[in-house]
């Protein structure tokens, strides 16, 4: 599916979410359009992970409206979401890691030959499709029947993100790739993030890093305790004050205060 | 040095009593002391040791009478092992039971130069699987227990169709014959209890626990059943965990406190009589236990008055018989029975007849 | 580890020829220490030649019918159990779900005086309804298996023995052997034939067969692709759409079909079955799982070391008594044995890892 840059792919209004007496989000207005990377910041607890959920299926927002190609959608599992081009990637359930790196790479969608009820799996296709799709991000591996979990942190997003890329998501949601990486490690992620950018998806990245943040995002989003607390393009904002948004303002310069001698 | 002083068990016998012996040094060795080639100083030194260990020793039981009984078992028996005999039982590990079954067959595999291997499995498939073992290693005789009948009679006409002679042990009273087996030794399950059911009555009392320490046990079923047919009194049956003494003996003790009529508590199992004379003093009843079986322990409980009475089989002679009558068969195509069964039990052991088996019980073969 | 894996130049990826060449693959040792059965079959071969030299009647032929026999009968439970295992979960109620199913199938004939087929089938039904409800109540509930499952063994264990004394009046099944049907069902779970004098039972090549289908599953399709995926990450599985609570259904129902066959099998060829066996066996076929290197906390496992486990423990407690040892020894040698394949399959992973 091809889709032009611009098009808006999800759009969120007033989204809010229950969980029974307990409110963890509400009033979110978000729109992810194709090749741009909306950035939702905010600190742990904010409600970031609420809100990727909605969008991939896991859970259902309780009150609000969530549009999928200008249509009202309520997703009921992953794979509807999967179904509809959202591909999620999380943080730290991303991949398994004793299964080798092409099983993961084709886990949930397995191209298979053989007819009727003896269908067996492409193992050679597979193994070479993904070696191919991996080499089109940059990702060149020893050996594609390793296990994932003998790959670095950063590697083992960026297959998740070719991964997601070469089954056709035209949205990529991101959860805090960057999280337990090191630098050079996040460099790379970001580079995969923005390469898939380019190639048109509509990108949601979720982190509470606002310098990673803004190396990549086109559009900022800063929720706090369930709400919006930001909402501006790039051209509005600087790092600066988007460090300021995302740690909270005046509580920054009261702890700047505290820590100064 | 306090090895020294035994040096005929520390040279020439390294292996255990249970293992067959197989190492081709005429035994009659062992006769010969070492300790006449140590020179006199040693020797001294050995005296005074001696002297200070029988001085500190039990005057009974304890390993030397173990001892005793090894060699009496050796006693007579010259030259490497001339047959093997397998000993195929339905034993779940760790009964005391078969303890003594199992000296029996020792010993007399000692004394006729046979090489016994002994082997169990509680399962009927494995047990079975355990006689065609036998019969894959050409063994010269099998001695089975055929407690689960259906699973054992296609195991042992196996063995009779590759000429192995088989002998039944213990329990298979209806089975044996028609497996292909060639003699019997055991009790009848139904009779012995039929014979507990009968002293009962004998003794007029009128309310019986009889406690079951295996759930699905075919003979433990029959021993009730058959103590119930002859008893004039009610039985009432007790299952408990045989696996687990604590809960045993809670079980029994709660259910005597319920019933305060019960007369006597009839177990199954030599260790559980010894476990429900607890239950009884814990619960304050005035029931008296009665069993089947014996042990060491047993038997010192009835010698205590604890236990009233014991219906003994005779495992010792149920080990020693088979092996014998196997022995015979292949030497001088003998056979004990005629045919039938040869009953080992039941027999009463009570607190009239127990000095004479006080001593046996001691060393294990009662 | 990022040697390994950074970037380094490839082949073009249109250079790569047709099907076979996968471009650059780890050596062929890598591979092998890298397949989970490695350490069992390491532990077979020991134990093979252990007995053969120190076992005289272990040589035989006949011996190596009776051995494959025993460890048959153990490894299609081991097989099933090692599958669902690989999936992350444990069937406690394996063991006594055999003579539940051996029960079904000789009372319902009996009582009703059916085709024994009939009571068959109806315990094929049983068999994989337990294997349903264990699965169904792990997946809703979320409880640990070892939980759940050690319910039901307990209620199947309470059942068997009620069950049978309620309706023999004793607690072995009747014979059925002299019913229509016995016969056709004897030829397929129970039969035996000669080969040179030696005896061979049928129920060793369903074993084979079970075996290699399961090891097609797990390798080959997407179903295996799924158990790997459910045991190793069941999150991360759910997240790509894999159909988690369908697989550890399924996987328990596999079982349960393993356990009709194996009840099967005892029933046609002990003709009775005895109410109270079977407990403590689903022990066994985890033993015989974890030899064969499937590991406790899922993800990773083989039908293929199941079966080598299976077959440890038929040579180890057959060969114990052809050496004429001490049968009380049995337990130990499996202990170690356990112990042995678990640090042996540490090891290989060690070495494999950090190539």
């Amino acid at each position: 599916m091809v889709t032009s840059v611009g098009t808006t792919l999800i759009e969120m209004e007033n989204v809010g979410k229950d969980y029974g007496a307990i409110r963890a989000l509400s009033d979110v207005s978000l729109t992810v359009r194709a090749g741009e990377i909306t950035c939702v910041l905010g600190d742990n607890g904010a409600g970031k992970s609420t809100l990727i959920k909605i969008m991939s299926g896991l859970h259902q927002h309780t009150s609000g409206v969530m549009r999928v190609d200008g249509e009202e959608t309520e997703f009921g599992s992953p794979r509807e979401a999967l179904d509809r081009g959202i591909a999620t990637v999380y943080q730290d359930l991303a991949v398994v890691s004793l299964m080798e790196v092409w099983r993961n790479f084709f886990l949930g969608s397995e191209v298979r030959r053989g007819m009727g009820p003896v269908k067996m799996l492409d193992a050679d296709g597979m193994r070479r499709t993904a070696r191919e799709e991996l080499a089109k991000m940059g990702i060149e591996l020893a050996d594609i029947d390793q296990p994932i979990g003998e790959l670095s942190g950063g590697q083992r997003q960026c297959v998740a993100i070719a991964r997601a890329v070469y089954f056709g998501a035209r949205v990529l949601i991101l959860d805090e790739p960057t999280a337990a990486l090191g630098v050079k490690q996040s460099g790379v992620v970001l580079k995969y993030t923005a390469r898939a950018r380019d190639a048109g998806l509509g990108v949601v990245f979720i982190t509470h890093n606002p310098h990673h943040a803004f190396l990549v995002g086109d559009h900022f989003i800063v929720l706090k305790r369930g709400r919006m607390n930001l909402d501006c393009r790039r051209s509005e904002i600087n790092l600066d004050q988007l460090t300021q948004e995302m740690a909270g303002g005046d509580e920054l310069d009261t702890l700047a205060h505290e820590l100064r001698r | 040095m306090t090895r020294r002083h035994r040096p005929d068990r520390a040279t020439t016998r390294p292996r255990l009593r249970s293992s067959p012996r197989r190492d081709a040094s005429p035994p009659r060795l062992r006769s010969v002391p070492r300790r006449d080639a140590s020179p006199p100083r040693l020797r001294a030194a050995l005296a005074v040791v001696l002297a200070v260990t029988a001085a500190a020793c039990s005057s009974s039981g304890g390993r030397e009478a173990e001892e005793e009984r090894e060699r009496a078992a050796e006693a007579g028996n010259a030259g490497p092992p001339q047959y093997t005999v397998a000993f195929v039982t339905h034993e779940a590990p760790g009964d005391t039971f078969w303890t003594i079954v199992r000296a029996g067959a020792e010993e007399a595999a000692a004394r006729h130069n046979i090489e016994l291997v002994y082997s169990n499995d509680p399962e009927g498939l494995r047990q079975a699987n355990l006689v065609q073992n036998a019969v894959d290693s050409q063994v010269d005789g099998i001695a089975v227990t055929m407690n689960k009948p259906d699973a054992m009679t296609p195991a042992v006409q196996q063995a009779v169709e590759a000429g192995i002679p088989v002998v039944g042990v213990n329990s298979g009273m209806d089975a044996w014959q028609n497996a292909g087996a060639i003699m019997f030794f055991g009790q009848d399950e139904t009779i012995a209890g039929q014979a507990a059911g009968e002293r009962l009555s004998e003794e007029g009392v009128s309310s019986v626990l009889c406690v079951l320490h295996e759930q699905g046990s075919v003979s433990l079923e029959a021993r009730c059943d058959g103590a119930a047919s002859t008893f004039t009194g009610t039985i009432e049956k007790l299952y408990v965990d045989g696996t687990n003494m604590p809960s045993v003996r809670s079980t029994i003790q709660a259910k005597l406190a319920e019933d305060p009529g019960i007369e006597r508590v009839l177990t199954l199992g030599a260790p559980f009589a010894v476990t429900a004379v607890q239950s009884v003093a814990d619960a304050g009843s005035a029931a008296q236990v009665v069993t089947f079986d014996t042990n060491a322990e047993l038997v010192a409980a009835i010698e205590a008055g604890d236990v009233l009475w014991a219906v003994d089989q005779q495992p010792y002679l149920q080990g020693y018989l088979a092996v014998s009558g196997l022995w015979l068969q292949i030497t001088n195509g003998n056979d004990i029975g005629g045919g039938e069964a040869v009953l080992t039990g039941p027999s009463f052991i009570t607190s009239e007849n127990i000095d004479a088996i006080a001593e046996y019980a001691q060393r294990g073969t009662r | 580890m990022s040697d390994v894996v950074e970037a380094r130049p490839g082949p073009g990826p249109a250079g790569t020829g047709p099907g076979g060449d996968d471009g650059p693959r780890r050596s062929m040792l890598r591979q092998l220490f890298l397949r989970p059965e490695t350490g069992s079959l390491v532990g077979a071969v020991v134990i093979f030649v252990l007995f053969f030299v120190v076992a005289g009647p272990f040589r035989r032929v006949e011996s190596f019918a009776t051995i494959t026999y025993e460890a048959s009968v153990l490894g299609i439970m081991a097989v099933a159990v090692a599958l669902l295992m690989i999936g992350g979960e444990f069937d406690l109620s394996a063991g006594v779900a055999v003579t539940t199913s051996a029960i079904t199938a000789a009372e319902l004939s009996y009582q009703l005086t059916l085709n024994v087929w009939v009571g068959v089938i109806a315990a094929l039904a049983v068999s994989l309804a337990i294997g349903w409800f264990n699965g169904y109540l792990v997946v809703r509930t979320g409880l640990p298996s070892f939980l759940v499952t050690l319910g039901t063994f307990l209620m199947l264990q309470g059942v068997n023995l009620a069950v049978t004394r309620q309706i023999t009046g004793t607690v072995s099944t009747q014979r059925i052997s002299d019913m229509d049907g016995f016969g056709s069902l004897e030829a397929i779970f129970a039969s035996e034939w000669d080969i040179g004098g030696v005896r061979f039972r049928t129920v060793i090549l369903w074993w084979l067969l079970f075996v290699a289908v399961a090891t097609w599953v797990l390798l080959r399709t997407r179903v295996g692709n799924w158990i790997f995926a459910v045991g190793g990450n069941e999150a991360s599985a759910r997240a790509v759409g894999v159909p988690v609570a369908k697989v550890k259904i399924g996987l328990y129902m596999a079982v349960g079909f393993a356990a009709w066959f194996v009840g099967m099998h005892l029933l046609f060829s002990l003709q009775t079955v005895q109410a109270g066996e079977g407990v403590g066996n689903e022990f066994q076929y985890i033993i015989a799982a974890v030899i064969g290197g499937c590991l406790l906390t899922g993800g990773y496992g083989s039908a293929i070391g199941a079966a080598i486990g299976a077959f440890i423990f038929g040579m180890t407690r057959q060969g114990i008594v052809y050496a004429g040892w001490n049968p009380d020894w049995y337990m130990t040698f499996l202990g170690a044995m356990l112990i042995l394949a678990t640090l042996t399959n540490l090891y290989v992973k060690k070495l494999a890892a950090r190539r």
